[in-house]
């Protein structure tokens, strides 16, 4: 689809469209910013509505092992790496640049116990027993690769596309290009699993150079799900409903001597959807209507396997209501990061978030909704097979392991490969502008036809490459 | 001969240049010469000044009529959000109000901008373009003890009304320029306000991103072109070839960003030189006897993020000595330097033996000079200088090719003049010849880009609407002739900011008020300006205008940045932490600060409004504006009303509104123990979240 100039008419029947048809998070922004004039709202407008094909998934729960969990110990054998295990790296293999330096330390054997799973035969090591009874639900991509070394670059492109800060993140493209399917919640939500910030913080979440009306928004575990959701105390609800009553008389009467000012009408609307969030989302957060099967499913009652189960089950609460993107920070602040002390790290890490994964799958599968949620799992890059401080790994950007399962995606596949140390990826090389891509294509989003016009320059959400892996699908 | 003329020319470049540009690429609006038009003699008996006439002739054209003149309480809360980001306090009102003189609101316009919270509110739209923080971004997100020195440099010269041309010559190159000014040389943090990662191993690529950024800024800012698509490939839209990319950056590649810089004029730089020079040379046996002592013990044992995680190239350039490092080893070994500490003060413990007793011998030997060491100068910090008189090469990636400094072609294809600059400065002089390019009367580009700025602050829009894209992909301008008047005005009167303010806010134009049925009708998006914009209040215009109406804003002035939810200063003088901005003002489309933010999003969200009704520091500012009401009308109900309504939005209360009001008050006393304050306290919590207050009109 091409981007073209938007026709007065076409933004006054969208504008009307947005405020008499009721408007969520996103979309009560592009009707102010639709207000203000032609030259702007071009800039403000998506180059579309509708998704440019069928989409094969219509909502996404990204799951985010934050730190870099090591794909040579979880999805990608290496036998090589236990046979030089001590040694040097040969020659032969090209040195990167790694964030420690540790290009020449000895090769790290994996101690892990690995079989193949499932129909398919996918090898997943012993760290990942639930997720490995999955493993015909997933399509294991082990080629990935990405530019940012650290964890900052790696996280910030792993969300935005590129290691440097500034662009919107892929749950703000979602957002931007699709909306929401209800106006009582965001449209994009994020958790974290501990009350630890991840990497770079908001920014992650971040609508970038796009309006903040696109960004996440944080979902908090306790009495306030979004902040600022609940009336302050000692306000009863008598006086709050009296004062918005004062408050919609003194904007009706502003309004009204201002001609048609559709910001200040969305304006007066951004109370009254205020208002019904504030009824809607105790409801989408409340996890005591779920069965005790359910909860067991997701790991609650184990001190180790609750606080991510929470999030999981939450994120199909969200995603059953029409949440469009949901994203997920296990191990927030970098905690799969392990450079030293490898076992005990992503032992406890595995442990925590195998079981809810898993759950989460099964769970979204037993009620059909996996058919149409994306899920995605992964950090921001792997583990490099040399050692770091003797039983830690360094990171490792050129190479590394993330599923997909769900959203039309074709379980039971490996995809890609890498060097036989696990060290470059070698086979069908998946950028993360490649993933971002593939993300588009099964939400129905051509990568590059997404287009958001940022000081006069359009603006794609691969920053111009990245080619959607299409045979993911289902075929 | 002339055939030898022609191979030589085009061995040197020009008709390479030439060939690259189509005429349509030539006959682009921005790349004209500004020409100052005859003053079109529509709107007569409507038009102050010559604005309203270019106005006028398009209203014409368009069979428009102005709208009415605001009202006097319309006007005064407009122009002060506008030229001091504060909404007008009662006694100011009134005042105006009281003024019969013919020349009430002219006197009104002086008095604002002189006073010292227009150079704060200028500041905040300044430093959304050149993306000014106090942090690093990235994972830790450093604190910058020193960045707020620029900030309070740019609110002083709004201030002292620096003229602009200056103003943009002290940033690119206060260095070169006049070194003997502190002013001048902080200025230079124009050139650092890039995002930082204190971690980042690949050196080079994190150096190449920073010049990229300083590139991008520059022609951003300055230039009004969005030059980074021709960072990897020629301008898919505008004649900008990769190669001026090159060219631009290639001002910029010896760049060295600095912690210690010295300030001294010419002459004291020089003397200073002389004598440093001259130690150097009577110790230079010396000092790299003990270098070669001091460097594996120093290397062997550093602190921070250590030497040894880097990979071969670049330790071998941290082990050159300075004296020997190239411009290029300089910086990469200079920005690695930053990663990790050493410890000379461990010296005596660490070395051993026969090299011990040589170092302790070479320390002495080198002690006796000491007298000829010049004393160092005063130092600023946090600034950049050239890495050297020689500039590294500047290379177009992939190609190779070696790119000089250059201007963009089509406006000016030869080499850049680049004259050296005085010995002692150990500068290229590079950036002071972009400085006096982008600053000359005759680029069309700057002067243009400028007063297109001032009147998108004055209007919503500018006159061409994409303020920092006058290529293809903006908008051309709907003014044309008008904005060309106004950039050949501002460069007649000594690009004075203020007189340009003065110019616009004092027009009929500006003065309209915000409703006209024909206008909103026939030109909803207001191409034409025949009415005012009714637009939303800024994000710090929110926070400090809620402080100012609570009456607990703090006007102190200047200093190191304070957070912004532990104090009542106003929000440009809030410490800018990229990773975690201040709630209040991120919610009402506070840009991020990593990139240059030409206009700033208007959203209009839930957030917004959950965050205005119910958390803790809104609440706040509704009790000690109750507070200052029951303070200042004491046991009087309807005095307290008006009051607000007067602080809040500038305006009086209709008699029905001052009727929902008291009603207001008796229901909610009723309900709200203790009844008066807390009742009030609601009223002003409404207050604080109507449209009345949130925009302007």
């Amino acid at each position: 689809m091409n981007v073209r100039a938007p026709v007065a008419d076409e933004l006054f029947s969208r504008r009307e469209l947005l405020l008499r048809g009721g408007a969520g998070f996103g979309a009560l922004a592009l009707s102010g910013l639709l207000a203000r004039d032609n030259a702007l709202a071009k800039a403000a407008r998506p180059s579309f509505v509708q998704p440019h094909f069928a989409p094969r998934a219509k909502r996404v729960i990204f799951l985010f092992m934050e730190g870099g969990p090591s794909h040579i110990d979880l999805f990608d054998p290496k036998p090589l790496l236990n046979k030089l295990a001590g040694q040097r790296m040969p020659q032969s293999f090209k040195r990167p640049i790694t964030a420690m330096g540790e290009t020449e330390s000895p090769l790290l054997a994996s101690p892990r116990t690995w079989k193949r799973h499932g129909q398919s035969g996918a090898w997943v090591s012993d760290w990942l027993p639930h997720t490995a009874g999955c493993v015909d639900d997933l399509a294991v991509i082990r080629s990935c690769w990405t530019n940012g070394i650290n964890h900052s670059g790696g996280v910030c492109q792993m969300n935005t596309g590129q290691p440097l800060a500034g662009r919107p993140c892929l749950g703000s493209w979602v957002n931007y290009g699709l909306g929401t399917e209800n106006e009582n919640l965001p449209a994009f939500v994020v958790m974290t699993d501990t009350k630890s910030t991840p990497t770079n913080g908001p920014r992650n979440w971040s609508a970038g150079f796009m309006p903040a009306a696109y960004q996440g928004i944080r979902l908090n575990q306790g009495a306030e799900p979004f902040r600022h959701l609940n009336t302050p105390k000692g306000v009863t609800p008598e006086t709050h409903r009296r004062k918005l009553e004062l408050l919609r008389r003194l904007n009706e009467r502003h309004r009204a001597t201002r001609g048609h000012q559709s910001e200040l009408e969305a304006r007066i609307r951004s109370y009254e959807l205020a208002y019904r969030m504030q009824a809607a989302a105790p409801e989408a957060v409340d996890l005591s209507r779920e069965t005790e099967a359910t909860r067991q499913l997701y790991g609650f009652g184990n001190k180790d396997t609750e606080p991510f189960g929470r999030c999981c089950l939450l994120a199909r609460r969200m995603v059953e209501r029409g949440v469009r993107f949901v994203q997920i920070y296990h191990g927030a602040g970098s905690k799969w990061d392990s450079h030293s002390k490898m076992e005990a790290n992503h032992s406890r890490q595995c442990l925590q978030s195998d079981l809810p994964t898993a759950g989460l799958l099964k769970d979204l599968k037993s009620r059909g909704l996996l058919e149409e949620t994306l899920v995605i799992w992964g950090g921001e890059f792997g583990r490099t097979p040399m050692s770091e401080k003797g039983d830690g790994r360094d990171h490792n950007p050129t190479g590394f392991t993330m599923w997909m399962a769900g959203g039309g995606v074709r379980g039971g596949q490996v995809i890609g490969a890498t060097d036989e140390l696990g060290l470059w990826a070698t086979k069908d090389r998946l950028h993360v502008h490649d993933l971002h891509a593939t993300v588009l294509h099964l939400l129905g989003i051509h990568n590059l036809d997404l287009i958001y016009h940022y000081k006069g320059r359009p603006e794609n959400p691969t920053i111009n490459e990245g080619e959607a892996y299409k045979e993911i699908t289902m075929g | 001969m002339i055939q030898r003329l022609a191979i030589l020319w085009v061995l040197l470049g020009g008709p390479v240049f030439a060939a690259e540009f189509t005429q349509a690429d030539r006959d682009w609006w921005a790349f004209q010469p500004v020409r100052q038009a005859a003053m079109p003699t529509e709107g007569g008996g409507w038009a102050v000044n010559a604005i309203d006439h270019f106005i006028a002739r398009k209203l014409t054209v368009h069979e428009l009529s102005p709208a009415p003149a605001a009202d006097r309480r319309t006007l005064i809360r407009r122009v002060c959000l506008d030229l001091t980001g504060l909404p007008p306090a009662p006694e100011q009102i009134t005042s105006f109000l009281d003024d019969d003189s013919p020349d009430a609101y002219e006197k009104l316009i002086d008095r604002l901008l002189d006073s010292p919270r227009y150079g704060e509110r200028q500041a905040t739209l300044w430093l959304d373009l050149v993306r000014y923080a106090d942090s690093d971004g990235y994972k830790s997100d450093h604190y910058r003890p020193e960045a707020w020195r620029y900030r309070d440099y740019v609110i002083r010269s709004f201030n002292t009304n620096k003229p602009y041309d200056r103003f943009v010559r002290e940033q690119l190159a206060g260095d070169e320029i006049d070194p003997g000014n502190r002013d001048a040389l902080i200025a230079t943090m124009f050139l650092r306000h890039w995002i930082y990662e204190y971690n980042q191993r690949d050196v080079e690529t994190q150096w190449r991103d920073i010049l990229a950024d300083v590139t991008n800024v520059t022609g951003d800012v300055l230039l009004g072109m969005g030059l980074q698509c021709a960072r990897c490939h020629d301008h898919k839209f505008d004649p900008i070839p990769q190669r001026d990319y090159y060219r631009i950056q290639a001002f910029f590649a010896p760049l060295l960003p600095r912690d210690s810089m010295p300030v001294g004029t010419v002459p004291q730089r020089s003397k200073f030189f002389r004598k440093h020079k001259a130690w150097a040379a009577a110790t230079g046996d010396i000092r790299r006897q003990l270098d070669a002592i001091e460097q594996p013990a120093l290397l062997k044992n550093t602190t921070g993020e250590g030497f040894g995680k880097f990979i071969d190239k670049i330790k071998t350039m941290i082990r050159k000595r300075p004296e020997d490092r190239t411009a290029y080893q300089r910086q990469i070994a200079e920005l690695s330097e930053r990663q990790f500490g050493v410890e000379p003060a461990k010296l005596p413990e660490r070395l051993m033996g026969a090299s011990k007793a040589e170092w302790e011998r070479l320390r002495s030997e080198l002690k006796e000079f000491e007298a000829q060491k010049p004393r160092p100068l005063p130092q600023v910090k946090f600034v950049v200088s050239d890495a050297g008189p020689v500039a590294p090469a500047t290379r177009i990636p992939k190609k190779g090719d070696v790119v000089e400094p250059g201007f963009l072609s089509i406006l000016d294809p030869g080499p850049a003049r680049i004259t050296p600059p005085q010995a002692a400065l150990q500068s290229t002089g590079r950036r002071t010849a972009l400085a006096w390019w982008i600053t000359d009367p005759d680029n069309p580009l700057m002067s243009r880009v400028m007063v297109n700025r001032l009147w998108q602050q004055h209007f919503g829009r500018g006159l061409a609407a994409n303020t920092s894209d006058f290529g293809k992909l903006g908008e051309p301008p709907t003014h044309p002739e008008l904005l060309d008047w106004l950039a050949a005005r501002f460069v007649a009167d000594g690009w004075s900011l203020k007189k340009m303010h003065r110019l616009i806010v004092t027009s009929a134009t500006y003065r309209q008020a915000s409703t006209n049925e024909q206008s909103e009708r026939a030109d909803p998006a207001n191409t034409w300006f025949a009415r005012a914009p009714i637009r939303r209040l800024g994000a710090e215009q929110v926070r400090d205008g809620l402080l100012a109406v609570s009456g607990e804003l703090d006007l102190e002035s200047g200093g190191e940045g304070v957070a912004a939810d532990k104090s009542n200063r106003r929000s440009v003088y809030r410490k800018v932490m990229r990773n975690s901005p201040n709630e209040v003002m991120h919610t009402f489309d506070m840009p991020d600060h990593i990139s240059h933010m030409p206009q700033r999003n208007v959203t209009t969200t839930a957030t917004q409004s959950l965050l205005l009704l119910n958390s803790e520091w809104t609440r706040q500012r509704a009790a000690a504006l109750a507070k200052r009401l029951a303070k200042r009308h004491p046991g009087n109900a309807g005095a307290k009303i008006v009051d607000a309504h007067e602080l809040a939005f500038g305006q009086a209360p209709l008699p029905s509104q001052l009727n929902d009001a008291l009603a207001f008050l008796d229901a909610c006393g009723a309900a709200n123990k203790p009844p008066g304050l807390a009742a009030l306290t609601e009223y002003c919590h409404v207050l604080m979240n109507a449209n009345a207050f949130l925009y302007v009109d």
